[in-house]
């Protein structure tokens, strides 16, 4: 290296005189560390969204009876069939089977896995996720295959008049 | 192990810690377990100033 420093008196503009690279002040061991603690309080504030819908959820909006939907008419809904609707919000899907001549069975049916539409198969008598292949069974709506681990809520359904409505939505039994 | 390392390992532990807990809250929302998302929640606030404290503690070691 050349003497530039050895001069007297030593020429510095700043403090940075004995940084070699560009940006090299970014890139030493405190500016990781503060990215780390970053990142902690990107996570510390978006957990707050989590942690104020559960304690709507806690302190008692959660059971709330939803307005009975129609579904269809029970003549529209061959046995074997499905149809899907909105249950209980405009945004959240639904599908129900009709199993027999009067069981039915309704589900939201988002995934559980990352929430893509659940449809039924008919012919092999099981939902399945189109997205990576998760199954699920039609009587409980537990996870039978792929990637889901819980079981799909299971919407309580009810036959009034020859039309079906959706009653509410089933809590999980823990 | 160097000492001026130690201020890296312990975020990096918080974070890894950050991140278990924030997939527990998830997890636990769907299931509908509300207690457990306010206790993973606020684990995961409580994590924020460790970490600041972390910092500030490890931030002038030597080696
Ligand atoms: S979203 Fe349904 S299996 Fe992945």
């Amino acid at each position: 290296m050349s003497d530039k420093n050895n001069k007297i008196p030593f020429n510095e503009d700043n403090y940075t005189h004995n940084i070699e690279r560009n940006n090299e002040r970014k890139l030493d061991r405190r500016g990781f560390m503060k990215t780390l603690v970053g990142a902690a309080g990107v996570f510390a504030v978006s957990s707050l969204p989590w942690g104020a819908v559960a304690a709507k959820e806690l302190m008692g909006l959660g059971e709330k009876e939803y307005p009975h939907k129609k579904i269809t008419e029970v003549s529209n809904l061959p046995i074997g069939d499905a149809v899907e609707f909105k249950f209980p919000g405009d945004h959240d899907d639904a599908i129900l089977i009709r199993l027999s001549e009067n069981k039915y069975v309704a589900y939201q049916n988002a995934c559980t896995h990352l929430r893509c539409p659940v449809f039924w198969v008919k012919e092999q008598g099981e939902m399945i996720c189109p997205c990576h292949h998760g199954k699920f069974d039609v009587e409980t709506g537990a996870p039978t295959a792929g990637p889901p681990r819980r079981p799909l809520p299971e919407i309580q359904v009810k036959v009034e008049n020859g039309s079906i409505y959706a009653v509410r939505v089933k809590r999980y039994e823990a | 192990m160097k000492r001026k390392y130690l201020g890296v390992i312990i975020l990096a532990a918080i974070l890894m810690m950050n991140i278990v807990f924030t997939q527990y809250m998830v997890h636990q929302y769907y299931y509908e377990n509300y207690e457990n998302v306010l206790i993973f929640g606020g684990l995961n606030i409580v994590l924020f100033p460790l970490a600041v404290f972390a910092y500030k503690k490890t931030i002038n070691m030597r080696a």
